[in-house]
């Protein structure tokens, strides 16, 4: 295998040896033959000077002649070549680091791996789901080697498995009161959504710059929208500035119930088992049905007609 | 004329049935009147243990800087210490060690293909007469295939994976049973050849265009090694079909067999007793239920394909090709109408 990839030196020696030869039959090269033409002039007439031996055989050109046209991969058969290549080259680091201590699921690194859609862009396959999931889990597995003894092999085949920016990486920060004194709430109610900014005070209350009688006509939502400063008996402590969007007239009264409670907490957060038994803090996820095809409403059906 | 055709149609099976083995001599070699004798030579374990990968990982991490690798690494020493208290032992059966040391064809003998069960065909009432030359007798109402049948055939089957081989040709190794990816995995890798342990997708090779069509070829010398120069012409061609076609389990992969069938692809596959032998070109009789026994027969073929690899490209060191390579003008021209494609691009 020497020739084939010669080093630096013998390459230069060879570049030497062609240069010095390359030139000269060029411009001598038609005279001699010319000269041989004439002095032998019978085929049978013996030669004079020993034949030169044939020329190397050049293998460089024959290194460079295609010979075969082959899959580049050995799952070429299989329809989906990398996708192959990639759960095998995992199932093979698997078994290598098979032996190495494991940590539980929930003390490994949260990994963000491709979605679906990003890793049939990376791959370039139509992967279907069931197959991107058993390669997930081996890419779980692998993760959860205890975090200090993970091989570096192992650590960079997995970051080749990671959706650009990591969404983990930044840590939530506890939200406190700002420099002002204000604590920021926010509450979500069927369709409404409330931002409550709260601060210490007598107890004024703008609902949309409007005050609250104005904003609700019904007393029972006034008591709701103010129900987290009233079971903890703090109406005349605090003064608040609530924008309200979207929805009915419940829905924002209680939407504000839960973002007063929320920027509350961050005034005191001793209160929170208070507001938890009022339900000040308690959020109420349901939202409107949708309605279905072949129902009036989301679940009613159209009366039973005889014919 | 029809009698003609019938012929035509018929002399495979018929030619597939052993004349020298009438049906009705298999019911009576049940009980052999002598007791057969048996070589008493042990199967030597000539293959060397592998080696420990979790040793192999300590070695590599003997700067163990966290605390928790070296805590790991201390414990080597007491390890190796305690290695050579109590007993060795010396023969034993190691599953991992066919597939990851599978012997060579050179090797085969019949104890090694009864310790793996080769010899052990399906239940008499599933039989396929065509199989009956395969068949040794009947233990316990189980077709019992001979092994020196088994053997011979083994043998032929090795040969022809080393001369495809030693030709450049491409070979796949199928077997999509459970259980026997790595055996496939393994034997493939060993052959330089091709891989299929999942579904077959049927049109792979009668339509593969759409179906490999967007696989990824390359053009490589005699040595194996890619030439990227050539990577612009081989956009419009066609995909590639392989040269040879071995299956482990052929009752599953119908249409594989049936699609190289039709595309002229010699086929070598583990024929079990309900097998039908004829669906392919070089049978080996075997029994294809037992993991052990496929994956032996994958990695005889494997190795045989190894020593077909060595051997070409021991003569492509030489600078010679026991195949006609294909030439740098073929391949610039158009695959489909074998002009120029220069000429091609003009027209359009």
């Amino acid at each position: 295998m020497a020739w084939h990839k010669p080093n630096s030196l013998t390459q230069a020696m060879q570049s030497l040896r062609l240069t010095s030869t390359l030139p000269k039959p060029s411009l001598q090269a038609p005279r001699t033959t010319l000269n041989t033409l004439r002095t032998r002039t019978y085929a049978t007439e013996a030669e004079s000077a020993p034949a030169a031996a044939a020329p190397e055989i050049n293998f460089g050109s024959f290194t460079q002649k295609p010979a075969r046209i082959i899959p580049a991969s050995p799952s070429y058969f299989s329809g989906s070549p990398r996708f192959t290549d990639h759960v095998l080259k995992l199932e093979a680091l698997q078994a290598k680091h098979a032996s190495l201590p494991t940590v539980a699921t929930s003390e490994a690194p949260r990994m963000a791996w491709f979605k679906l859609p990003q890793f049939r862009d990376y791959v370039g396959e139509p992967v279907p789901m069931k197959k991107y999931k058993s390669l997930v889990k081996i890419l779980q597995r692998l993760n959860r080697i205890q975090p200090d003894m993970v091989p570096d092999e192992v650590r960079n085949t997995l970051s080749a498995f990671l959706r650009p920016g990591n969404p983990y990486a930044v840590e939530n920060v506890p939200r406190t009161v700002d420099e002002n004194g204000r604590a920021r709430g926010k509450g979500k109610r069927k369709e409404s959504t409330a931002v409550v900014q709260l601060v210490e005070g007598e107890g004024e209350v703008l609902v949309n710059g409007k005050s609250l009688v104005e904003a609700f006509k019904r007393v029972h939502d006034r008591e709701s929208a103010l129900w987290a400063l009233r079971c903890t008996q703090r109406l005349d402590k605090y003064n608040a500035w609530i924008r309200v969007r979207g929805g009915g007239v419940t829905g924002q009264a209680e939407a504000i119930t839960l973002a007063l409670g929320r920027a509350l907490l961050l005034h005191e957060p001793g209160l929170k088992p208070v507001l938890r038994k009022a339900g000040a803090i308690t959020v109420d996820a349901r939202r409107v049905e949708r309605k279905k095809p072949g129902h009036v409403k989301a679940r009613k059906m159209p009366t039973w007609v005889k014919r | 004329m029809i009698i003609r055709k019938l012929c035509m149609r018929q002399s495979r099976q018929l030619l597939a049935l052993s004349r020298r083995a009438p049906i009705s001599s298999r019911f009576q070699s049940t009980l052999p009147e002598s007791p057969v004798e048996t070589l008493q030579t042990p199967i030597r374990d000539e293959i060397s243990r592998s080696e420990n990968p979790l040793f192999e990982m300590v070695q590599a991490q003997s700067e163990a800087s966290t605390p928790a690798q070296q805590e790991f690494t201390s414990d080597e020493p007491q390890r190796s210490n305690f290695k050579k208290l109590g007993t060795s032992v010396k023969s034993s059966y190691d599953p991992e060690n066919v597939i990851r040391n599978p012997p060579k064809p050179s090797q085969i003998s019949l104890e090694m293909l009864l310790a793996a069960g080769t010899h052990l065909g399906h239940s008499t009432s599933r039989w396929n007469p065509q199989n009956s030359r395969y068949i040794f007798g009947i233990r316990e109402g189980v077709h019992i295939i001979s092994l020196d049948v088994t053997a011979a055939h083994l043998r032929r089957a090795a040969k022809v994976v080393e001369e495809v081989a030693a030709r450049g040709g491409l070979i796949l190794f199928a077997g999509t049973r459970k259980g026997q990816k790595r055996a496939i995995v393994q034997a493939a890798s060993l052959a330089k050849g091709y891989h299929i342990f999942e579904r077959w997708i049927p049109g792979s090779l009668t339509n593969g265009e759409q179906i490999l069509g967007h696989c990824e070829t390359k053009v490589v010398n005699a040595l194996d090694e890619e030439l990227p120069d050539f990577k612009s012409d081989l956009a419009d061609r066609p995909s590639l079909k392989p040269d040879l076609v071995i299956c482990l389990n052929p009752l599953e992969n119908v249409v594989l067999l049936h699609e190289c069938g039709l595309n002229n692809v010699p086929t070598i596959g583990v024929i079990d007793t309900d097998a039908d032998p004829t669906r392919v070109t070089y049978p080996i009789p075997s029994n294809d239920d037992s993991l052990r026994a496929t994956c032996l027969i994958a990695g005889i073929l494997g190795r045989a394909g190894e020593a077909g690899q060595l051997r070409r490209l021991k003569m492509a060191q030489e600078g010679r090709t026991s195949y006609t390579p294909i030439t740098a003008q073929e391949l610039r021209l158009d695959p489909f109408t074998g002009l120029a494609t220069g000429a091609d691009g003009q027209k359009k």
